[in-house]
């Protein structure tokens, strides 16, 4: 910034401004990420696509077969309606996500922001399980869960509670809002430190001037601050839409490959990996057409989403 | 421009540099004009030093061969291996998943044919090549290795110490059982959430009443189904020992319920016979023994009976650069030598025809599988087509057993699956 202003003449003199940046320049900033996103997005996408037109025999493509592993995906049972029903999981997952997680995230973040004291001690406490991967995380989770030799059922029974004991894991009741509850545990950080950011851009007159107008806090809270949060409201949103759409590391954790007791944890992410690597003979040709089927639901959901979102923005 | 054409010249340079990197080697194997390494892949990392000696017996007897075990990640093997069969750079034998799993291999021709090749496997039973054999062509594929066999595993000191033998009827099972749970201990470890389990629990408790291999044959041919009386009662005669399951089974897992066992919480272990290796290391102080489920009262079967199945084979590369010398391989792990040293390093029931293994458990095992062999129907028999009936039991029986659907409705889901691909043999 002080060396813009200091030299303005060299501005002028159009060495380094925007319009007439040379071609040559652009090209050689952006080729290494356009490269990269290319090889290992848009060729993988397009290599999904072209072996989903094929039926497979083993790693050899035998016929061309059209749209005929969609239909095949779509209507062979138990397959066409464990789809719905892991669909419906992904959907409910988001909804438990931005209930729990991102309310919470947000409740964290106003109150480290109100109480500058140890802010960054809980900022990190809260961020910390960020660095464990959720594979590990999943672990964990199922031996603290763990009826037999868990603690956390032993805790429950040690003050009294054996009725609250349950196999948590095991039961289909408790299951999907079990992975909602260890899914939040791990990513809280990441929405709060989002929206302690986004408070701490929110100029204070604003806040100044509606106690002057005699607002409540709560009401200053409601009327002024969250209208300002939400383009970080949206990022947040748009993220948790496509990390819940993509889940498969710490649901795989916790219940395996077959979502859990009854498939009560069943998602798109799990069937992708059952009809890819649990498949038979024509499994590339079946899973390539479900991720194909799956990319097109999430990105389609994440423009609608984002431009919704954006819709709702407003701007000091 | 300049700067372009610096960074094309960069790129071009460190693509040059990285290429040769990407390059295949020269292919496995030829080192010289008659020396000749094999490469064997297989899943069991934890028997590379075992499979060393086994080798060392192959490579004294045959001069200029070098055979090396090179293992992968038991969950990951399965896509490495189809990979690398693609390739001359792959294995030239590798350890193949028995029935269903076998099939995309076939289906890729990825592997040579045995029959006629391997003259010893004249001598396999055919219950036992067919872990091998490809469901399109009926060709055998590979060199069975071993035999699994599903048993209840018991704690012989809490047994004793109870004044327990193993059961003779369903009733003295059922007694035992209850006498065990009344003395605070769990009398089965069993698992629920590891549902790959539950197929095996099911034919440990329900080969009896279904009939093994004789209602086996009239599936087969489309005489009888999933659905039929016998076999759903199987299912629902497998659940009514629940309640000997641990406590809040419905959350249990396999290593939990290993760990039950071990520690001796549980006295019993329904499972498999490669159990035993583990439970012995893990508490080497466990005084291990095994039975199997007498027929319970109205059972199709009158005598216990003894489910097993082919664990897998070996097989040669379609792809190998050094073919002949990999079937002489595959020919001399169908020789009692092979057989006997894979018994005594592994502790494995061969499937070798006449090798008997040294360990008094597992040679009990063998002799009652011999003696009252069934099949295990979901896994071995109905897993040539999309969806396999394992994967549908795996599924329906995690429903049932958490008291989600009942033994008909579990069945229907096996049959409604199967019956999109089974073709009955006429």
């Amino acid at each position: 910034m002080t060396t813009g202003r200091a030299r303005p003449s060299r501005a002028a003199r159009g060495g380094y401004r925007a319009g007439r940046t040379s071609p040559a320049w652009i090209a050689a900033f952006c080729l290494p990420a356009l490269v990269l996103y290319g090889l290992f997005v848009v060729v993988p996408l397009g290599t999904a696509f072209y072996y989903g037109l094929f039926r497979w025999e083993g790693i050899r493509p035998a016929e061309f077969a059209g749209l005929g592993n969609y239909g095949e995906v779509l209507t062979r049972y138990p397959l066409n309606e464990e789809i719905p029903a892991a669909l419906w999981h992904n959907v409910l997952f988001f909804a438990g996500t931005m209930a729990v997680q991102n309310t919470v995230g947000l409740g964290l973040a106003v109150l480290l922001y109100r109480n500058p004291r140890g802010k960054r001690f809980f900022q990190t406490v809260f961020s910390l399980p960020y660095l464990i991967s959720p594979l590990i995380v999943g672990y964990i989770w199922s031996l603290l869960l763990s009826p037999t030799f868990g603690p956390i059922n032993f805790m429950l029974r040690a003050v009294g509670l054996d009725s609250w004991a349950r196999p948590w894991l095991g039961d289909p009741d408790t299951a999907l809002p079990v992975l909602i509850l260890v899914n939040a545990w791990q990513w809280i950080g990441g929405p709060m430190l989002i929206f302690l950011a986004a408070l701490g851009g929110i100029p204070r007159e604003l806040e100044e001037a509606a106690a002057m107008d005699g607002a409540s806090p709560s009401r200053a809270f409601w009327s002024v601050r969250f209208p300002l949060l939400m383009p970080a409201v949206g990022v947040i949103t748009v993220l948790t839409f496509i990390g819940c759409f993509n889940l498969f590391d710490l649901v795989y954790a916790l219940g395996g490959s077959d979502g859990g007791p009854g498939g009560a944890m069943d998602v798109l992410g799990l069937l992708y990996y059952r009809t890819a690597f649990e498949g038979g003979t024509n499994a590339i040709g079946e899973s390539s057409a479900l991720a194909i089927m799956i990319f097109i639901l999430v990105f389609g959901a994440s423009l609608v989403l984002e431009r919704f979102l954006r819709r709702r923005e407003v701007t000091p | 421009m300049y700067l372009t054409r610096r960074g094309l010249i960069a790129a071009a340079g460190v693509l040059v540099m990285t290429l040769p990197a990407c390059a295949p080697s020269a292919p496995g194997g030829q080192t010289g004009s008659e020396q000749v390494t094999l490469d064997v892949w297989g899943w069991r990392q934890e028997d590379v030093a075992a499979y060393r000696k086994i080798f060392k017996l192959y490579e004294d007897a045959h001069p200029g061969v070098k055979v090396k075990y090179v293992p992968y990640k038991a969950d990951e093997y399965d896509t490495i291996l189809r990979t690398g069969l693609s390739d001359a750079n792959g294995p030239d034998v590798a350890q193949l998943r028995s029935y269903g799993l076998l099939q995309p291999l076939v289906a890729a021709k990825s592997l040579v044919p045995l029959d006629g090749q391997v003259q010893e496997l004249a001598g396999f039973p055919e219950p036992v090549l067919d872990g091998a054999r490809g469901e399109s062509d009926k060709q055998v594929y590979g060199v069975p290795f071993a035999i699994q066999t599903l048993h209840v595993i018991y704690n012989k000191g809490l047994f004793d110490k109870h004044g327990l033998a193993p059961p003779k009827t369903w009733d003295e099972m059922t007694t035992a059982f209850g006498k065990l749970k009344a003395a605070g201990l769990v009398p089965l470890a069993t698992t629920v959430t590891d549902t790959w389990m539950l197929p095996i629990q099911q034919e440990i408790f329900g080969a009896t009443t279904y009939g093994g291999h004789d209602y086996l044959t009239k599936m087969l041919a489309g005489q009888a189904k999933f659905t039929d009386r016998p076999w759903v009662d199987s299912l629902a005669r497998w659940k009514s020992t629940s309640e000997y399951w641990p406590e809040q089974y419905e959350g249990v897992s396999y290593v939990d319920a290993q760990a039950l066992f071990t520690s001796g919480k549980a006295a019993a272990f329904p499972g498999g016979v490669w159990e035993l290796a583990a439970f012995g290391k893990s508490n080497p102080e466990l005084e291990l023994g095994i039975f199997n489920v007498p027929p319970p009262p109205g059972a199709a079967a009158e005598r216990t009976l003894v489910p097993g199945y082919v664990d897998g084979s070996f097989g040669v590369s379609a792809k190998s650069p050094d073919q002949k010398a990999a079937v002489d391989l595959v020919r001399w792990m169908a020789s009692p030598e092979f057989g006997r040293a894979f018994a005594t390093e592994l502790r494995q029931i061969s499937a070798v025809p006449g090798v008997r293994p040294e360990d008094p458990l597992l040679a009990q095992a063998l002799a009652a599988y011999q003696a009252d062999p069934s099949p295990y129907v979901t896994y071995a028999y109905f897993s040539g087509g999309t969806p396999t009936a394992w994967d549908l039991a795996s599924e329906a029986f995690s429903t049932f057993v958490a008291g989600r659907s009942g033994a008909g409705d579990a069945a229907k889901h096996i049959q409604q699956g199967v019956d999109q691909w089974f073709k009955p043999s006429q």
